[in-house]
């Protein structure tokens, strides 16, 4: 059957047609719609799917399923990795039974994300096969023999897209067929205990079972010889599709090698291509990771990032890679004739959505530190846009929780400053607790102020502990934020609506004051998960633009020197109401509860 | 086919670039591919989505190669133009969201320089999109309703019959009748 999937997508559905019967994942840019997409389909009873509360749970999770033999897979950003990455080292070294493959999603640019950290680098440090799609075609492909290999070698192998393949489209086709088994159940066995025997002689075996692969030749790397040229281009993922389109737009051939399977690096592939080819380009995003392999095992000097004729970082666009490849075959780079930019444009970055709740919740923070020493510890998700004019409410942000901690250090280093960290709901759960115990072990005297808006927003609205629901909609525990800091001996712990813009304030105040760990949790919804109340309208406005310089909400513009609310995207949140001192603003339709 | 469908995150260009894909398909196209801009560009960032319907490796549009632009967003539309091939047309809102930096008076928003920017370099229509689009869902479906309009003039590749069979598959059943209605006054908005 012919379908337009995503690259993620693709992946969701090479998942099901292997038999995948355990799912788990934590939400991050790209890699999200692969849970989402199994769980939205016709077969996502059969298999247990979960958003878990990170992405470390996710691995180990999915370790004891594929240890009973079950299909499993695991899903995660990038940086995802990083947290994870204590059990799946590991997994490494133990194996499963049930194929497992972790996807990772790399986001060269980087374009939504804190690094531009390469997985192909992670796969070959933990000894892990990687394969690495060039379109959803082919990620559809990829995945269901990733599972076929993981279970033939009884290893996780990862699969590693990247964002122009995770959010690209393409139609594919789609098998009805159904990997059918029965997992076999978990069998006790001493070889499930990782003990420093037991890893050194796995260290070995993996060692040598990987170089065997190695020169094992795949179906996904692919040389292609043009007798009359000793000219070469070896790519992979998606820079291997563009530049398809563009030797076609120039109408030339050269030797190609794709790398499909980047560990471990295909010898067998590189030999053949290596005989043709003598004068090498080697084209790839984030780490030269093709090409320190390939120079390894081939003495002509590469051309590439070590030389510059590749940009170290960044994503490589096809304007990038036509003018690379002329250069590489003394080929003029063509002039495409296209409109020249001459009007200066306002850059659009990403912001608050109007009516967040963040907004209310940093302006509150603000307010009540005014003219008193403070430093703003943010985090991850989509109040790290309070870093912009004209909240200015985030001066650090390091990663997944660590808002929390890095304030711990900034407050002993600078005792006479008011130290506030912000953490969402989901960033909480995933990494933020192991950081309130440190602090209140060890005697930071901070304020953590949790942005509960029921959701992981900046994903796309996933839920998670706090919710009381799970990702295919069934009821659970919502767990309480609250409970949880006081329980972890927070010694002042209140919860407020941060519309409640003077309570709010009052509420801040007092937490600062507090000799100690103190917490808020500001406690309003997301818009996106939230009912539109009313909206709001000036009239007579005084042109005092404070509305616009206390709050920077996208709904509010200047026209002929007045505010203007956009009537659509004011969200009623009525922050501005309060924020207007001669009273302009008001509410027209609803109520804002 | 090449097509560009830009704008603001949060405007709902991605169900736009679906339906363009899934539509070339049922109409007999072999591959149609996007490429979309998610992630943190969503919060009222700028977001491109590229459309391609004919035989490519790459979802992505080249410089200078669209066919088509469909801007839902008249300093998006401007940023976008050098993606468009000289002979190529643009259907265009003349909605104004203006950055927040503006707002503030960092940057500037010269709309009538935008706007004879966009005249000067293609085969351009102008659509009052906040009037237009009001009666469905309070503007909800500007999306649909540009679509109707870009098919309309003429611009898309496409059967009208294979547009609306996608909005079928793509569109939640109770929000199907009234995108089908703004699709509608989207080309009644450019006919005659």
């Amino acid at each position: 059957m012919k379908m337009n999937l995503l690259g993620n997508g693709a992946i969701a559905m090479g998942a099901i047609a292997a038999g995948v019967k355990f799912a788990a994942g934590y939400p991050g840019t790209p890699s999200t719609e692969i849970l989402e997409t199994l769980k939205s389909s016709e077969y996502s009873k059969n298999i247990h799917i979960e958003w878990s509360a990170n992405e470390k749970a996710a691995v180990e999770a999915g370790a004891g399923a594929a240890y009973s033999g079950m299909r499993t897979l695991v899903t995660m950003k990038q940086v995802g990795l990083n947290v994870a990455s204590d059990p799946v080292m590991c997994l490494a070294y133990i194996g499963i039974k049930g194929g497992m493959v972790i996807a990772v999603a790399d986001d060269p640019g980087p374009i939504s994300s804190q690094t531009e950290q390469d997985t192909r680098s992670f796969g070959a440090y933990a000894h892990l096969t990687v394969l690495d799609p060039s379109s959803p075609e082919e990620a559809y492909k990829m995945t269901k023999y990733a599972f076929e290999l993981s279970e033939k070698i009884g290893r996780p192998v990862i699969l590693r897209p990247t964002t122009k393949v995770c959010h690209a489209s393409a139609t594919v086709d789609v098998s009805d067929e159904i990997h059918d088994y029965t997992p076999e159940g978990f069998v006790k066995d001493p070889k499930w205990v990782i003990f420093p025997p037991l890893s050194y002689k796995r260290h070995i075996e993996n060692f040598k079972m990987y170089n065997s692969i190695a020169s094992e030749k795949c179906k996904y790397n692919n040389v292609e010889t043009v007798p009359d040229t000793d000219k070469g281009i070896v790519t992979g993922g998606v820079t291997t599709a563009i530049v398809t389109d563009v030797l076609e737009s120039l109408g030339v051939k050269v030797n190609r090698l794709t790398i499909g399977r980047p560990y471990p690096f295909p010898v067998s592939e590189t030999e053949i291509f290596a005989e043709t080819a003598k004068d090498i380009l080697v084209l790839e995003e984030l780490e030269p990771f093709i090409e320190e392999n390939l120079q390894r095992l081939i003495k002509t000097p590469l051309k590439g990032k070590y030389s510059e004729h590749v940009p170290a970082a960044g994503e490589l666009k096809y304007e990038n890679i036509e003018s690379i490849i002329c250069g590489f075959l003394g080929l003029q780079t063509p002039e495409t004739p296209s409109a020249k930019l001459n009007v200066t444009l306002p850059t659009r970055a990403p912001v608050l959505c109007a009516g967040c709740p963040h907004r209310a919740s940093f302006y509150a923070v603000k307010l009540a530190s005014k003219g008193k020493k403070a430093v703003y510890c943010g985090d991850i998700g989509c109040y790290t846009l309070g870093n912009a004019k004209p909240l200015e409410t985030t001066d650090t942000c390091l990663c997944m929780g660590g808002g929390i901690t890095v304030a711990q250090g900034i407050k002993t280093s600078n005792p006479d400053t008011d130290v506030f960290a912000f953490t969402g709901d989901s960033t909480f759960f995933a990494s933020g607790m192991t950081g309130v115990a440190n602090a209140v072990y060890n005697k930071h005297n901070i304020t953590i102020c949790i942005l509960d808006n029921r959701t992981t927003a900046m994903t796309g609205g996933q839920p998670h502990p706090g919710t009381g629901v799970t990702i295919t909609g069934e009821e659970t525990v919502h767990i309480d934020i609250a409970k949880v800091l006081t329980a972890l001996d927070v010694g002042f712990v209140k919860e407020c609506n941060p519309f409640d813009l003077e309570n709010a304030v009052k509420t801040v105040t007092e937490a600062a004051l507090y000799n100690g760990v103190s917490a808020i949790v500001f406690k309003a919804p997301c818009i996106a998960v939230s009912k539109k109340p009313c909206t709001y309208e000036v009239s007579d406005c005084i042109g005092c633009k404070r509305c616009i310089n206390e709050l920077g909400c996208p709904a509010i513009s200047l026209s002929s020197g007045k505010a203007v609310i956009d009537p659509v995207m004011c969200y009623g949140c009525g922050i501005c109401e309060t924020v207007c001192k001669p009273g302009k603003i008001h509410k027209i339709g609803g109520v804002r509860s | 086919m090449n097509i560009l469908i830009c704008g603001v995150g949060g405007q709902g260009t991605i169900l736009a670039s679906k339906i363009l894909a899934e539509s070339a398909v049922i109409d007999g196209s072999d591959v149609a591919r996007t490429g979309e801009t998610i992630g943190m560009s969503q919060r009222g960032g700028s977001v491109v989505s590229h459309v391609r319907t004919e035989k490519t490796s790459s979802p992505y549009i080249p410089k200078g190669q669209a066919d088509l632009i469909i801007a839902f967003e008249k300093c998006e539309a401007a940023r976008c133009l050098p993606f468009l091939k000289p002979s190529g047309k643009a259907v265009v809102s003349m909605s104004e969201i203006k950055p927040v930096a503006v707002s503030l008076g960092v940057m500037a928003y010269d709309s009538k320089a935008m706007e004879d920017y966009i005249k000067s370099a293609a085969e351009s229509i102008f659509l009052d999109t906040d009037t237009l689009a009001a009666p469905f869902m309070d503007g909800k479906c500007t999306n649909t309703l540009l679509l109707g309009a870009a098919f309309g003039m003429g611009f898309i590749n496409i059967s009208e019959n294979a547009i609306k069979k996608a909005m079928e598959k793509l569109i939640k059943p109770r929000f199907l009748d009234v995108n089908i209605k703004a699709f509608e006054a989207g080309i009644k908005a450019v006919s005659g």
